[in-house]
């Protein structure tokens, strides 16, 4: 992961995700940063724990972005890699009492390796096949965590007397604690998330899911990575366990089902796949139902009718991606013009498999 | 941006609170009214909806109506989190509720920081009342419970040479060294316990052996299926010791895999289906919930609620309506309340004391007859 983040590439960072023109990009963030941090002001303790349950849906969705938005793989079972993370942070802090935080990257370890060692016999299926796989997944999980093996995960009832969290010496208790702890979690996963999109491992994935077999004959390794993928969206989703465990600080298999797998698929289909547009994905689709709760027993029929009208209006999501736009012409003059000037600093800035990478992009663009 | 601020904005426009009513009491109710235990729910809401109208016809609490208020939690923690934190916010006196072990323990944090009076309805695991919180309580028995009735059920039966087989699943194996425990303290003396694999189709080798012990009743805390091939396969060997099971054996295919004439006069316990009860006051609501809704209700947890709605009732008569005042109510000056699914009253811990499960025993015809 460390890989591609730290590497990306230097001409790619023109007009992805966001439809807003670059100079309109920063305020706008910063508009929805002032916003979350100050919406707690005027909402009450039942809407800040919505907010909660949104941020976590928000954070699993992106996760499931870079499987399913970014690289088109038809994952539909996604709470598995959740699960992972909840129980193995909910059993190491029961049992051996190791706070919770740390286990942030225990957590996602496991979801991550427990996703590699299911996802790699599974890789080369395409489209509704490697769907039904990870149905099937999902369903495998929560009934082994139902059926409490080695007395392990509790059962139906699962396990409770998950700790609360602690950042330096302050306890993460109330409603509002957690607001910030995980709109925060969200703030880093949506940095983190735009930053590997823009990276040669983000570039690789779009190459992809436009086209697997175009992508295999430019020299992407798919199987490796797809896998990676898998990988990635699985840890992140692991971490995310932790902090549902923390909240909940109970947690039983009914948090896991496949219904919760189909909600994140459907939070990053209607957002689109861009990063934007998942996050408002995630809002609809944990937040409608809470917005729905006075029409008691039809407030799913109410929801499902809400996303089924929206998939009408648009049904290629929210806001899909926005293609990536290369100037070749621009780029090949300041290759010309600032060959001398440049030569220096340039050399130093980009990794050393930057600048043929950056080349070979300009070229894509071009044809 | 902008659809982000409108759904924000609309977000917003629902916290406002809803119009108060000063002259009013209100309760709170958690029910799975979506997912897979959604029946479940409706029941209950049903149930309790039904009480709070008779309550309100007959003049209210005090001289105050009663006002209901129900959230879906979705038989899911994370649902009831936020169903309690609803209930919490909007202001009630107490919440009942809900179906599911986890699911009501979601809640339980949430309700008792926020020190509101919650009684749980279909909660049976042991731990709910073992962390001492103070304005907890259930309607519904502890996974624990059955062993200490079926001890009782013996002893009161008058049998005194017990033998037990279980089946090895935490259920069966629990029940069984429960049942031993506290017959051994009763002194009831077990004299054979054992453990049969499960799925087999031939018993009659641990039938021999348990034989040989001379038991005067056989006691087999399993499922139906192992069951029916224990009586079918003890009759075929011509022997006549009474047998008994506990509520797993509550299906009717065990007639089909016995045979009508080997499971004559088996014994079983179980919690009553509602067309059972025998209070005067479960048969009188039985018979206003079919008025009513044209239906028997599906099982009896959701009739727990209304059994918790009813002894909220009490509390809130008895008192000035404050969480301490009703929970101190409802722990030491509420004994032996008869309600619909039985006579009760509550421990120091919240618990249940007193019995929600009948004796059943096969009639000749095959069909499951309370015991009295």
């Amino acid at each position: 992961m460390r890989l591609s983040l730290t590497n990306k590439g230097t001409g790619a960072k023109a007009g992805a995700g966001l439809h807003l023109s670059p100079a309109l990009r920063i305020p706008a963030v910063l508009l929805v940063v002032a916003l979350i941090a100050a919406l707690p002001r005027v909402m009450n303790l039942y809407w800040i724990d919505v907010f909660v349950s949104i941020g976590l849906g928000v954070m699993l969705s992106l996760s499931l972005n870079v499987i399913l938005g970014q690289t088109g793989i038809f994952n539909m079972g996604h709470a598995a890699f959740y699960a992972v993370g909840a129980y193995v942070t909910a059993i190491l802090n029961t049992r051996f009492g190791i706070p919770v935080l740390w286990l942030l990257p225990v957590a996602g370890a496991c979801a991550a390796l427990f996703a590699l060692v299911v996802a790699r016999p599974i890789i080369h299926l395409r489209g509704d096949y490697l769907l039904v796989v990870t149905i099937g997944i999902v369903e495998i999980v929560r009934i082994a965590l139902t059926n409490d093996p080695g007395g392990l995960t509790g059962g139906a009832n699962g396990i409770f007397g998950i700790a609360r969290p602690e950042i330096f010496g302050m306890k993460i208790r109330k409603g509002i604690d957690f607001y910030y702890l995980i709109w925060g979690g969200v703030g880093v996963t949506a940095l983190l998330f735009w930053q590997l999109h823009n990276s040669r491992f983000g570039r690789a994935l779009s190459c992809i899911k436009e086209d697997d077999i175009a992508a295999e004959g430019c020299g992407i390794d798919v199987a490796h990575y797809k896998l990676m993928a898998f990988v990635l969206g699985a840890f992140w989703a692991g971490m995310t366990g932790t902090l549902f465990a923390a909240k909940m600080t109970i947690i039983s298999p009914s948090s896991f089902t496949f219904w919760d797998s189909v909600l994140l698929f459907a939070a990053v289909i209607l957002g689109g796949g861009s990063l934007t547009g998942v996050i408002l994905g995630a809002f609809l689709v944990f937040g409608l139902p809470e917005i729905f709760r006075d029409f008691a027993q039809a407030r799913m029929l109410v929801f499902g009718l809400a996303l089924m009208i929206m998939m009408i209006i648009r049904p290629q999501g929210i806001l899909p991606p926005a293609p990536r736009r290369y100037d070749v012409r621009a780029f090949l003059a300041s290759l010309r013009s600032g060959r001398q000037k440049d030569a220096a600093s340039n050399a130093m800035r980009t990794a050393p498999d930057a600048g043929p990478n950056v080349k070979s992009e300009g070229e894509g663009g071009a044809s | 941006m902008k659809l982000l601020r409108t759904l924000v904005l609309g977000a917003l426009g629902l916290v406002l609170p809803l119009s108060a009513h000063a002259d009013t009491i209100k309760i709170g109710l958690m029910c799975p009214l979506t997912g897979g235990w959604a029946s479940e729910g409706l029941d209950m809401k049903q149930i309790v909806g039904l009480l709070t109208d008779e309550v309100n016809k007959a003049g209210g609490i005090n001289g105050k109506q009663l006002e209901l208020i129900v959230e879906d939690d979705g038989g899911d923690p994370r649902t009831a989190a936020l169903a309690a934190q609803k209930l919490a916010i909007a202001g009630v006196s107490a919440v009942i509720g809900t179906y599911g072990s986890a699911v009501t323990e979601a809640a339980q944090n949430i309700l008792d920081e926020s020190e509101i009076l919650h009684i749980a309805t279909g909660a049976t695991s042991v731990r709910l009342t073992s962390k001492g919180m103070e304005y907890f309580f259930r309607t519904s028995p502890r996974d624990d419970e059955q062993g200490r009735v079926a001890a009782q059920y013996i002893k009161n039966l008058g049998y005194r040479k017990i033998a037990i087989v279980h089946d090895n699943s935490s259920y069966s194996k629990g029940l069984a060294e429960e049942t031993r425990a506290v017959l051994e303290e009763e002194g009831v003396p077990v004299v054979f316990f054992d453990a049969l694999t499960p799925k087999e189709r031939d018993y009659s080798p641990i039938l021999t052996k348990l034989r040989s012990a001379e038991p005067d009743l056989f006691f087999y805390p399993g499922y139906y299926p192992e069951a029916g091939l224990l009586l079918r396969q003890k009759k075929e060997m011509g022997w006549d010791v009474p047998m008994m099971g506990g509520d797993s054996v509550n299906n009717a295919d065990l007639v089909q895999i016995a045979g009508l004439s080997s499971c004559e006069g088996f014994l079983f316990f179980s919690p009553p289906v509602p067309a059972d009860l025998v209070t005067e006051k479960g048969k009188a609501f039985i018979a206003a919930y079919t008025k009513a809704y044209n239906s028997l209700p599906n099982s009896v947890w959701a009739l727990l609620a209304g059994d918790a709605f009813n002894v909220l009732v009490e509390a809130l008569r008895h008192t000035d309506g404050s969480s301490e005042a009703m929970a101190k109510y409802l722990k030491t000056e509420l004994k032996d309340y008869t309600g619909i699914t039985g006579t009760f009253s509550f421990s120091a811990t919240g618990d249940r004391v007193g019995d929600l499960y009948q004796l059943y025993t096969v009639s000749p015809e095959g069909k499951f007859v309370v015991k009295r």
